[in-house]
């Protein structure tokens, strides 16, 4: 299974789950980054999602990211 | 550079208080023995009780160890010996957490933890002899906007840092202090109580704070602190306060929110799990509870707990509340949807407790339909109860707390309409703010105050049941009474003469989105009602018994229509869970309704309108999907075999303007008509924007979902017309005209049709929508001289000014109406006639059909990808009444049904046959009629027939119905 659809498929239900939301980017070299919409966008620990993310990517497709995430907050909660 | 403010000035002696009561507070247990053999195992909840497991052992869980995943739940456990030197104790289990935990010890659920509340009571529930088993249940989904508690919102998310179990002991001098102080501040912070006694409070609360010695380890003049509290502050009864307050226990519980509907079934275990322990500890605890969908689950899936609660029901501590299923919208679902939320309900509460409730409960819905009160009081509910309107109008403050509801058929129900919200914490500051704003102080006896955290349930704590045992020791505090729900309308409003009335519907000036966001939930939940109604007319024609099963698919569609599913206000996840129960709804229904040779016509009057019925060799394509225009002609309830007319003549000219038997058209390239001449009554009907499809930016703010905002036409969003209307093609009845207009990011395919045999003209709209906070309208300024619109409430209708003369007509720019609205002036008017929509927009000459929204929180995706829905515009002489819009309207919206059994029961003809039915005891056949025309009148049978109430309980026999305006009728066969 390629990053981009173990996002999708794996990571991106359980995060909607909690009413979060993430989206597939780009992987270049070991950067992986992800676009955070929804709660994961205000929540002020989002670090340690990321951080369950890569590990999550190390445990079940053995390569090791390092996530770029990037906020995208609404507008009325961009304050 | 970050401007960070610094306040330079010495500490006030209140900030001096304050921070010596946080000191306080750490003295509150007397000994902490850390559980250090924790393990967990992590899992995802994918069905009510099923979990898909992410290991298949446990691991070790230490303090400062990450727990929780996304959508996550943890199981953690431990077996525990206690030591020697906590025999003997009163025991607690204490574990503080952002998440939501229940406990069980050796079997027995003991109670739960999460942002609110941190510890349960121990020693009752075990044998500190016996091995401790510590199996615990986590889940992590705390409501977004937590007011209270600051602490747990800097941490909310899906992963926790485990701060440890701890078995301990409580000071509860300390405690009893700690409550004394809470209760005090809270007082002396209040602008609402006296300026002097908040002065006294300061002061003496620091006098009280000088007399305990916290440079020690361990502290010492708690006792001292405490009698000088006694003594000097709550002895004190020179300030007088004034008020009477009904305190009501209750946690509002979202079935679905930001949460699925299976996570609720653990969401409400806690809730009840919590509030049973509370009723351990206090005995003049009590405490209400709705929604016997949620009794339900606990009944399945926790039958120990569930037996708890029942000894908790017979003894009067716990109170199930609220006749309803579920807390349902109360605009969007049909009459007889609300109907059997009242049924459902009440028959699930007599089971499990032999009673009914004689109360709606519904804190949280988004207004109110006028036909409630009639539901309401004829499924034995005789009190209505809802907190929106009082503290979330944006416009008019809503005039009454204790009244009397009249319903469009001019019955009454008791109401109130609190005057704050529905979550807090019993503190004296939101006591007393509920007394200030309560607006029927003279003649409506108590107001109504309930307590307790919800949305995501969870309910009282401890901490509000001692501040409530604090309240008469206060002289500034209103006079305060912990009371049943029950007891509160009872003793307050029945039969209360100086209630004052009202008589209309109780719109909430907030929330107008909601009859429009996720339209895909509004279009199917409208089918699935007509289709549960076929469904049960053609059971009983065949005299099959499938309540059973149609009970089954009727609870599900009830369900969703909870007032955070049906109004859409959800997160995507809702959304599939909703769809996926509609395709099981849906797929039981087809094989209940199966198939045959013959159309059989489940409107008891004849069908008349030209309608268009699927035929794979058809000359028509509608929804894609071939079929022919034609006009059935079945008499009421009766079946027919169907054949289409080819008519070969010319019956439509295509030139500048477009000629029917009807209509002179002038179109516009965008789908919109420019002049719609009405050949037959000689008279234009068109003076401004005609079917313009209208597309704003529509940015309510934090509440995304559910808001639309009264300045929503400020800015329009222009869109191209990448294909401009053409003719598309015709046949005997129905020529189409085609147009395609695009933003940047959707397209809008519309598809005219005008016709042969019919006034109406239908729009289909075929829509690949990717916008971002846009909502589109279908516009029509109609050449009609009226200051009304008339809207479809699915039993009746209701007349809206179209004004905007006074706030109360400004507040309402947009409503909720069912299949039709219509503006006319005397001689003619134009009807509108949709397939799933319910929000209009009303303003001055001109009415708005509201389409889509693109809303993006709670669900990030909500409405996006395609659409499919046709409206009808229906120009018409006389009055909609007479001129039968309402038939038509029901015409276009419940499909014939291939069946060839036949109808062997009375007609009904002059009422509309809402409903036909096995009774719920299987006895007889239960028939509803509802008159929707405002007119009244009387229908003489062959036979003696019962009338029932909608509990299908006798009233009364007779073979001449009576009927009155609006009124719904059940009669038993």
């Amino acid at each position: 299974m390629t990053v981009k659809s173990y996002v999708e498929s794996i990571l991106q239900p359980k995060l909607q789950g909690d009413g979060g939301w993430v989206e597939f980017v780009s992987l270049e070299s070991e950067e992986l980054t992800l676009i955070f919409r929804g709660e994961c966008s205000k929540y002020l620990i989002l670090h340690r999602c990321v951080a369950w993310i890569e590990e999550q990517i190390k445990a079940d497709l053995k390569k090791t990211v390092k996530v770029n995430a990037i906020r995208k907050r609404p507008y009325f909660q961009d304050v | 550079m970050a401007h960070i403010k610094v306040v330079r000035r010495s500490m006030r002696p209140e900030e001096w208080t304050d921070l010596r009561f946080g000191w306080l507070k750490r003295h509150i247990y007397s000994s902490k023995w850390e559980i250090e053999n924790l393990e967990i195992r992590d899992a995802r909840q994918v069905s009510e009780m099923e979990f898909e497991y992410y290991s298949d052992s446990y691991r070790p869980l230490k303090k400062g160890d990450m727990y929780f995943t996304p959508d996550g739940t943890a199981f953690i456990r431990a077996d525990v010996t206690l030591p020697d030197e906590l025999k003997g104790k009163e025991l607690w289990f204490s574990l503080k957490t952002a998440a939501e935990i229940c406990v069980k010890v050796n079997g027995k659920y003991i109670g739960g933890v999460d942002p609110n509340r941190e510890r349960m009571l121990l020693s009752p529930y075990i044998d500190e002899n016996e091995v401790l088993h510590f199996d615990m249940m986590g889940y992590n989904r705390s409501k977004p906007d937590d007011e209270r508690n600051p602490e747990s919102l800097s941490v909310r998310g899906c992963r926790q840092i485990f701060e440890g179990a701890y078995i301990t002991t409580v000071n509860h001098a300390v405690q009893e202090l700690v409550w004394d102080f809470e209760l005090l501040l809270d007082i002396a912070k209040s602008d609402l109580f006296n300026e002097d006694y908040r002065a006294f409070l300061n002061r003496e609360l620091n006098n009280a704070m000088n007399l305990i010695n916290f440079d020690e380890d361990t502290i010492s003049g708690v006792e001292e602190a405490k009698k000088y509290v006694d003594e000097v502050i709550y002895a004190n009864d020179t300030y007088k306060g004034s008020g009477d307050v009904a305190l009501i226990a209750h946690s509002h519980l979202d079935v679905a929110y930001y949460w699925r509907r299976i996570h609720a079934v653990q969401k409400n275990l806690r809730t009840v799990l919590i509030q049973l322990r509370l009723m351990d500890k206090y005995p003049d605890f009590k405490y209400t509870h709705t929604q016997p969908y949620v009794y339900e689950t606990l009944e399945r899936y926790y039958p120990e707990v569930f037996e708890e609660l029942k000894e908790k029901v017979a003894a009067g501590q716990f109170e199930p509340v609220g006749a309803m299923y579920v807390e349902p919208d109360c605009n969007v679902p049909s009459a007889e949807s609300l109907i059997r939320q009242c049924l459902y309900g009440q028959k699930t509460y007599e089971r499990m407790f032999g009673k009914r409730v004689n109360n709606a409960w519904l804190p949280d819905v988004f207004g109110n339909s006028w036909i409630l009160p009639q539901i309401l009081k004829k499924s034995g509910v005789d009190y209505f109860v809802s907190n929106k309107m009082s503290t979330w109008n944006d416009t008019n403050r809503f005039p009454h707390n204790n009244f009397k509801w009249k319903g469009i058929d001019g019955s009454e129900v008791y109401a109130s309409v609190p005057p704050t919200h529905f979550i807090t914490w019993n503190m004296p500051s939101q006591i007393q703010e509920n007394w200030e704003a309560y607006q029927d102080k003279d003649q409506g006896g108590q107001t109504l105050n309930m307590f307790g955290y919800g949305d995501g349930g969870s309910g009282c704590t401890e901490e509000m049941v001692e501040m409530m045992h604090r309240f008469d020791k206060l002289s500034v505090m209103p006079k305060c009474e912990h009371i049943s729900g029950a007891e509160f309308l009872e003793k307050n409003l029945k039969d209360n003469d100086n209630l004052t009335v009202w008589d209309g519907e109780l719109y909430l000036e907030m929330h107008r989105g909601t009859f429009t966001t996720k339209s895909d939930l509004k279009k199917i939940n409208r089918r699935l009602e007509y289709k549960i109604r076929a469904a049960e007319m053609v059971s009983l024609m065949r005299n099959e018994d499938n309540t059973e099963r149609i009970t089954e698919a009727y609870k599900k569609l009830l369900i969703n229509q909870f007032h955070d599913i049906l109004p859409g206000s959800h997160i995507h996840p809702v959304y599939k869970d909703a769809m996926a129960d509609y395709r099981e709804i849906e797929a039981e229904l087809d094989k209940i309704i199966g198939t045959g040779k013959k159309y059989f016509n489940t409107l008891n009057f004849t069908r008349k309108s030209l309608t268009f019925v699927p035929n794979k060799k058809g000359s028509s394509v509608r929804y894609g999907e071939k079929g022919n225009w034609l006009i059935p002609d079945i008499p009421s309830l009766s079946s027919a075999c169907l054949r289409s007319t080819a008519f070969k003549g010319e019956w439509i000219t295509a030139g500048e303007r477009v000629e029917t038997p009807y209509y002179s058209v002038l179109f516009n390239p965008d789908g919109s008509i420019a002049s719609l001449y009405d050949k037959e009554l000689c008279r234009e009907w068109v003076k401004g924007d005609f079917n313009k499809l209208k597309l704003y930016t529509d940015n309510p703010g934090n509440y995304d979902a559910w808001d639309i905002l009264p300045n929503y036409k400020d800015k329009q969003i222009p869109y191209e017309i990448s294909e401009p209307l053409h003719f598309a093609g015709v046949d005997g009845e129905c020529a189409e005209f085609i147009c395609t207009l695009r933003t940047e990011k959707s397209e809008w395919q519309r598809i005219i049709r005008l016709f042969r045999r019919s006034r109406g003209i239908e729009v289909e709209n075929n829509v690949n929508w990717n916008e971002k906070h846009v909502l589109a309208k279908a516009e029509f300024t109609p050449d009609v001289l009226t200051r009304k619109v008339l809207c479809d409430t699915s039993a009746g209708y209701t007349e809206r000014e179209t004004h905007r003369n006074t706030t109360w007509q400004q507040a309402r720019f947009e409503c909720c109406h069912h299949k039709w609205c219509d503006m006319s002036e005397f001689g003619g008017g134009v009807a509108l006639i949709n397939d799933g929509k319910y929000g209009i927009g009303i303003d001055e000459g001109a009415m708005s059909l509201s389409l889509l929204r693109a809303t993006i929180r709670p669900d990030v995706v909500s409405d996006m990808g395609k659409h499919s829905f046709c409206y009808m515009i229906l120009p018409h002489g006389g009055d909609p009444i007479s001129a039968g819009i309402n038939e038509t309207a029901t015409e276009y919206n419940v499909p014939l049904v291939k069946c060839d059994a036949e109808w062997t029961l009375p007609h009904f003809e002059g009422l509309f046959l809402q409903a036909a039915k096995k009774s719920e005891d299987g006895t007889m056949t239960v028939i509803r009629l509802s008159e929707q025309k405002g007119t009244r009148g009387k229908i003489q049978l062959d036979r003696k027939v019962k009338i029932l109430n909608m509990l299908e309980e006798t009233e009364c026999e007779t073979d001449v119905i009576e009927y009155k305006p609006f009124e719904i009728i059940t009669v038993g066969l």
